[in-house]
């Protein structure tokens, strides 16, 4: 029997408090393991379909199921972050206690597990990320790297099979970019990742999708996709310099 | 960064090493009795007392006066003119006349009073603020059965204060940038009050993300920590002392009203 896909939406539809139609009819599949990209303009509806992944934003229609949960279903809602774990692109949305030791304690806290493996994982998750020895900084305190690696370890430690990565590369300088291009290769999860940084998707992800206007425009490999040319412009985007 | 969101010192000290649960429930101990007292004698010697505590503190000095110069400048406008606002009781002689001022025997003991209580409470907080970092002494209040919902605000308060702060910086730059400069006029009110609008609608989208972000991670409303603290007999003497000697000043402050 052929495993379950990671992630399963079908006609996906989500509409802002206002009423506007955030997202509308989304529909597609990710395999366990895969690394897919997720492309759009500023306001094509990513952010908004993260969150409804997550269980954060109630769809309006269709179906979602994320590692074979439900997350309309408020049971089901509630195993959803072992599971799944979202990367803001504001690092300091993510980063709300008043040390780096906290913050990445604070999702294997809210799972309930015993003290000893909260601190087993926040030492594993730290060195996952090269900040062995950050634990009793202030967030604060933090470049704009650092912030970025110290969130994605607040996700590692929760141990996730799906990871979900919101403009990861924002207000990251080369190196600091670079270092995470190789940090998001080497883990072992189910990625998606939304960003306008175009090469880290080419570097990062064998399948792209396209989102504008919350509705998906294109699925498929992900050289395919940021090469059509009049397809990136029509979508006010453009093709990755190393596919010109 | 400014004075009053600057970061806490915690320098190393006796007090520093303490159980902060035990130090928290001394010290707020001793602020109540400090707020009971009524008597001159009584008030100095709990000025004294909060000293002692400051300097086993090690409070930095430019730090601890700074913060007594702030409350200066609250306490003046109602310390000052109490002397010449309360009258003597019936028959009582003025302590001093000058022109139609009359300083009051009852006047300057309230004043007195007011600065030398404030003084006092002020040193004991600041003892407790700089002893610990705050997210210790607030998860010591947890530990003590303070709410968890208090110690979360608390603490995304203090978190979120410096963003805030930088937020407001990048607004003030970029209005100076642009040729603003604070006059009394229409325009500057406008401005101030479009920045003041910016900030609050800034501030709630950010909470609703930082919701979204802790909803992502599990978070149901209960507030979940980590701690080390350990109770050693350094601690109990400690608390035993400081609430002792608060005890006994409350009673001696009771006799002699």
């Amino acid at each position: 029997m052929p495993p379950e896909p990671a992630i399963v939406v079908q006609n996906l539809g989500y509409a802002y408090p206002q009423g506007r139609m955030a997202l509308q009819e989304v529909s597609f599949t990710l395999q366990e393991g895969e690394s897919v990209g997720l492309v759009g303009p500023n306001g094509a509806g990513k952010t908004s379909l993260f969150l409804c992944l997550a269980g954060v934003l109630p769809r309006k229609t269709g179906q979602i199921r994320v590692a074979n949960l439900d997350p309309a279903d408020p049971v089901q809602r509630r195993q959803l972050p072992a599971h799944i774990g979202v990367v803001f692109q504001d690092s300091d949305d993510q980063l709300f206690n008043a040390t780096v030791f906290d913050d990445v304690a604070f999702g294997p806290l809210n799972l309930g597990l015993p003290a000893d493996e909260v601190r087993q994982r926040v030492v594993e998750a730290l060195e996952r990320v090269a900040l062995r020895g950050f634990e009793e900084r202030v967030p604060f305190h933090l470049s704009g790297g650092e912030k970025r690696r110290v969130a994605l370890a607040g996700i590692l430690a929760m141990r996730p099979h799906i990871l979900l990565l919101d403009e990861p590369s924002t207000h990251l300088d080369p190196r600091g970019r670079r270092e995470l291009i190789q940090l998001i290769q080497s883990l072992a999860v189910t990625r998606l990742i939304a960003a306008h940084d175009l090469e880290l998707i080419l570097e990062t992800c064998q399948r792209c999708l396209l989102l504008d206007g919350g509705r998906l425009l294109a699925d498929g490999p992900v050289h395919t996709v940021l090469a059509d040319a009049a397809l990136m412009e029509k979508h006010g985007l453009e093709v990755p310099y190393s596919l010109r | 960064m400014t004075l009053a969101f600057a970061q806490l010192p915690c320098p190393d000290s006796p007090l520093r090493r303490l159980d902060p649960r035990w130090k928290l429930a001394a010290l707020l101990g001793a602020m109540v009795a400090v707020l009971l007292l009524r008597t001159l004698p009584t008030v100095a010697s709990a000025l004294l007392g909060a000293g002692v505590l400051a300097l086993l503190a090690r409070l930095p000095r430019r730090w601890y006066w700074l913060r007594l110069s702030a409350l200066a400048l609250v306490l003046v406008p109602f310390a000052l003119p109490l002397p010449f606002l309360l009258p003597e009781p019936a028959g009582g002689v003025p302590l001093l006349q000058i022109g139609g001022l009359t300083l009051s025997h009852n006047g300057l003991h309230a004043a007195l009073l007011l600065v030398g209580k404030s003084v006092a409470l002020l040193t004991l907080a600041l003892v407790l603020l700089a002893t610990a970092p705050l997210d210790a002494t607030l998860k010591a209040a947890h530990a003590l059965h303070v709410p968890g919902v208090l110690i979360q605000l608390c603490l995304l308060t203090y978190r979120y204060i410096f963003v805030f702060v930088g937020e407001l910086s990048r607004l003030r730059l970029a209005l100076r940038l642009r040729g603003y400069r604070n006059r009394m006029s229409g325009h500057c009110y406008r401005t101030i009050g479009h920045v003041t609008g910016t900030l609050l609608v800034r501030s709630h989208e950010r909470g609703e993300r930082v919701a979204q972000a802790m909803r992502c991670r599990g978070f149901t409303g209960t507030f979940h920590s980590l701690t080390d603290f350990r109770t050693r007999p350094r601690d109990v003497v400690f608390a035993l002392v400081v609430v002792t000697t608060a005890m006994a000043l409350v009673g001696w402050d009771l006799s002699q009203r």
